[in-house]
């Protein structure tokens, strides 16, 4: 009964849901603008929120949360520009259907699938929660750096066209990781001794360049052709569609979850194994992925927003943050004179089951709001391109700018958006480079320190792999999805299977 | 209208003239907060500036600089005026990076506005772990050298101090150091067992405690702890302690130097008074931190005192870049 007291809390007190509702607003709009991200919006709310109750400064921060993981779709979907770096899956399908003046359709699964992705991260978080941290905590260094090699794996299904111009990206990314003093052992590198290289390159500035920039630049090619014209016939998808898809989301929804409560990794890198995913199982797409298939937004919003929950599971039972935003929101806790750890669920079980009940109401909240006002936010694509490409520059150096309000991080982006339009004029794809940049620390740091951990012996190293259960699976799945893609499993398949399944479409 | 323009001049100038002799501070302040968002730096200063903010009647805006172990947002508030309307909010990681070859700029260069608090190291192992104590520890080690993992946290970090403190104190300590970015990450990383043992403040570690996620070894302080009454206190163990401790990682708030005095002394007042709140005081003492709360004389001693002991300490286990005799810091008790 007291926990079903907590739960409700936010949604008796009309003063609590006027938060999360204010919060989930803004947090769309933080979160589809590149460069204002949900991370600096929850820090700037802790100063802001200080002299508030515990209560009202939580659920303002997690409508901002919920409403800016998803807000990260808009721009990704109408202009080829991620609001947020778990949105840069979404671009890859969502901007092809903006381009068939299928806009408001795209928005509106983007919508629907992160209401059902949310509501699923948010069911684990309270029914699951101790299981799955500690199910997280099993994650060895090797693991991780398993898990980043997975994610490396996923060039492939990133890259349309040349595999190699793929490749050729996602090592440009993971070198542009590696750059300036190695957070390990403060030695510099790729630094040429230059001040500026020395804190590294702002990840967040290549991707507004590489997207937003280079986007702009593409567009002046063709300034004078009409845009084009948004059919918004139909916003919410049929109930048909979200069955049609319920078996995927569930799928990428589950992928969401674990990602999002690892601690280290978080929704970026859970939309684009989600999207990876997808394009493994869905057979028969009824459009081909990147021509602006519906799956590819399926699975990489169900799953980001599915993380919002995962990331809290480690946050509200251990202490630990699952992410960026829980670090700061566990500080926020401090300052209100609570002691998140693993005693806070049972010091203060309510204070879980509030944060689970702010959660549902953000997430309602992100569904109404989200498909509202589509039809005033598809007009920005309706725009004439000489108003709307100057409008991406401006946001993009506002973005940039405010990362780290350093005007370092501004020249980085232009320069990375003069590259990218190059790179794109000679068809190298940016999904890979932005990949290569989320994942270089992770593999890069996991590697070392799986290898330090076994006295730098390989032999030791290759032992703790086989005994683990969990390093094995992932040490397999990493091997059959290298194999996958090499020409050798085709011609396995077909000298087992037969001819029958016909040539695998790629 | 002609006149009327000329009045406005005339008011404008009078307006910016009276501005000139008014009182500080006469617009915001900027806060460059040292570390990242959500860290114990974060949270201390994020903590007691809306107090002194009270007793300053100004406004403070707190912005994190991260990068280059701190050195970005440093290097940044030294660019800078010295007229009191940017704050340096820092912890100890500066005195060290002369040594470090991370910068040539450290607290030297600025003024301190107070250094509030200090933190208390603790030795902490994951629950399983073959040992109870620090003695047990010392004696595992001994039996079976190079296999007992630390947690780590690059040089010149807490834990890389503390394990030079015991590699000096025990005459050797042969174990494997892993990396992480911080010692959030590493206390997650010996609740999974990666690790056996890390040294850590006392604030990060103490819930893991309470909960029973980690046991405690030995405390690195010179008296028991308030918080954690039962647990050890390294000197307990080995008397050669006394020597190097208390020490312990702190925080102040800095002004670059030459910032008019007054300017100082109203900074100083309203940080000092900040500092007295009891809802800051309580966080303060959950989290296991000392209250300093030191100005002027006081905290040059301090910082001169800790940087000494701290960069010979790392000198003496081969960890610098730079012999801190090079920068004119002389070794303790000479």
């Amino acid at each position: 009964m007291e926990t079903l007291m907590a739960f409700l809390t936010v949604f008796l007190d009309p003063e609590l849901l006027i938060l999360v509702a204010v919060g989930t607003f803004a947090g769309v709009y933080v979160g589809a603008i590149p460069g204002l991200s949900v991370t600096m919006a929850v820090s700037i709310l802790i100063s802001f929120t200080f002299s508030w109750e515990v209560y009202p400064a939580i659920a303002l921060m997690i409508g901002i949360y919920m409403g800016g993981v998803y807000g990260g779709s808009r721009t990704a979907i109408l202009l080829n520009i991620p609001g947020a770096p778990s949105a840069i899956a979404t671009a890859m399908d969502g901007y092809p259907m903006a381009q068939r003046g299928e806009a408001g359709t795209a928005i509106g699964v983007t919508t629907v699938m992160s209401f059902i992705g949310g509501f699923i991260g948010i069911a684990v978080l309270a029914l699951a929660a101790p299981l799955v941290s500690d199910f997280a905590l099993r994650f060895q260094p090797r693991d991780y750096m398993l898990l980043a090699v997975l994610g490396i794996l996923l060039v492939g299904s990133l890259s349309q066209g040349s595999l190699v111009k793929g490749i050729f990206a996602g090592a440009f990314g993971i070198a542009i990781g590696a750059v300036g003093r190695d957070p390990l052992t403060f030695a510099e590198r790729f630094t040429f001794d230059l001040r500026i290289m020395e804190s590294g390159i702002s990840f967040i500035a290549v991707m507004i360049g590489m997207f937003g920039v280079s986007e702009a630049l593409l567009q002046l090619h063709h300034v004078d052709r009409d845009a084009v014209r948004q059919k918004i016939t139909r916003i919410v998808p049929s109930l048909a569609t979200v069955r049609k898809h319920l078996p995927l989301s569930l799928q990428t929804s589950t992928i969401g979850v674990v990602i999002g409560a690892l601690p280290g990794t978080g929704g970026d890198i859970a939309a684009l194994m989600a999207y990876d995913h997808a394009k493994r199982v869905t057979k028969n797409p009824e459009v081909p992925f990147g021509k602006g298939a519906m799956e590819g937004l399926v699975a990489p919003e169900t799953a980001n927003n599915a993380a919002v929950g995962g990331a809290f599971i480690p946050m509200i039972t251990l202490g630990i943050p699952g992410d960026a935003v829980t670090a700061i929101m566990i500080g926020a806790l401090f300052i209100h004179g609570l002691n998140p750890g693993p005693m806070l669920m049972i010091d203060q079980p309510d204070m879980f089951w509030f944060i689970v009940g702010s959660l549902v109401a953000a997430n309602v909240f992100m569904l109404i709001f989200g498909l509202t006002g589509i039809r005033l936010f598809t007009k920005i694509v309706e725009m004439p391109r000489s108003v709307l490409i100057p409008l991406i520059m401006l946001l993009s150096i506002v973005g940039a700018y405010a990362v780290n309000n350093s005007i370092t991080d501004v020249y980085w982006m232009l320069g990375f958006g003069i590259f990218g339009y190059f790179m794109r004029h000679y068809g190298y794809p940016l999904g890979p480079v932005i990949l290569g940049v989320i994942l270089s620390r992770l593999l890069d740091d996991n590697w070392r320190r799986a290898i330090i951990s076994e006295r730098e012996d390989l032999g030791r190293f290759f032992y703790g792999v086989v005994t683990s259960p969990l390093s094995l699976v992932l040490f397999v799945s990493v091997i059959l999805i290298f194999l996958s893609q090499t020409p050798l499993w085709a011609r396995g398949k077909t000298r087992i299977f037969g001819h029958r399944e016909g040539s695998t479409p790629q | 209208m002609k006149r009327f323009a000329l009045g406005a001049v005339a008011a404008a100038i009078a307006l910016s003239a009276t501005g000139a002799f008014a009182e500080y501070p006469e617009k915001e302040i900027q806060g460059i907060i040292q570390w990242g968002a959500g860290g114990s730096t974060d949270t201390v200063m994020r903590s007691v500036t809306p107090h002194a903010e009270e007793a300053l009647g100004g406004t403070v805006v707190m912005q994190n600089m991260t990068g280059g172990v701190g050195a970005i947002a440093l290097n940044s508030v030294a660019d800078g005026e010295a007229d009191g309307y940017t704050l340096l909010m820092g912890a100890e990681n500066p005195l060290l990076y002369k040594v470090m070859g991370l910068g040539d700029k450290d607290y030297s260069d600025f003024t301190a506005i107070s250094i509030l608090a200090r933190g208390t190291p603790v030795l902490v192992a994951r629950p399983d772990a073959p040992f109870d104590d620090y003695a047990g520890m010392m004696d595992y080690i001994r039996a079976n050298p190079g296999e007992v993992r630390f947690g780590a946290t690059g040089p010149g970090g807490l834990p890389s101090v503390i394990t030079a403190m015991i590699s000096t104190v025990e005459g050797g300590l042969d174990v494997i150091a892993v990396p992480y970015d911080g010692d959030g990450p590493a206390l997650t990383a010996l609740q999974g067992g990666a690790i056996d043992v890390m040294p850590a403040v006392l604030g990060a570690s103490i819930e893991g405690i309470r909960a029973g996620n980690m046991k405690p070894l030995a405390i690195f302080d010179v008296e028991k702890n308030a918080k954690l009454p039962d647990a050890p206190i390294v000197t307990e163990f080995n008397e050669a302690y006394d020597t190097y401790l208390p020490w312990g990682p702190f925080f102040g708030v800095f002004v670059k130097n030459g910032t008019p005095e007054d300017v100082v002394a109203k900074l100083q007042a309203a940080y000092a008074e900040g500092a007295k709140n009891p809802d800051f005081v309580q966080l303060m003492d959950d989290r296991g931190f000392t209250m300093l709360g030191l100005t002027g004389a006081e905290a040059e001693e301090f910082l001169s005192t800790w940087q000494q002991g701290t960069t010979w300490l790392l000198q003496d286990a081969g960890l610098t870049q730079t012999s801190p005799e090079e920068f004119g810091i002389a070794r303790p008790g000479e």
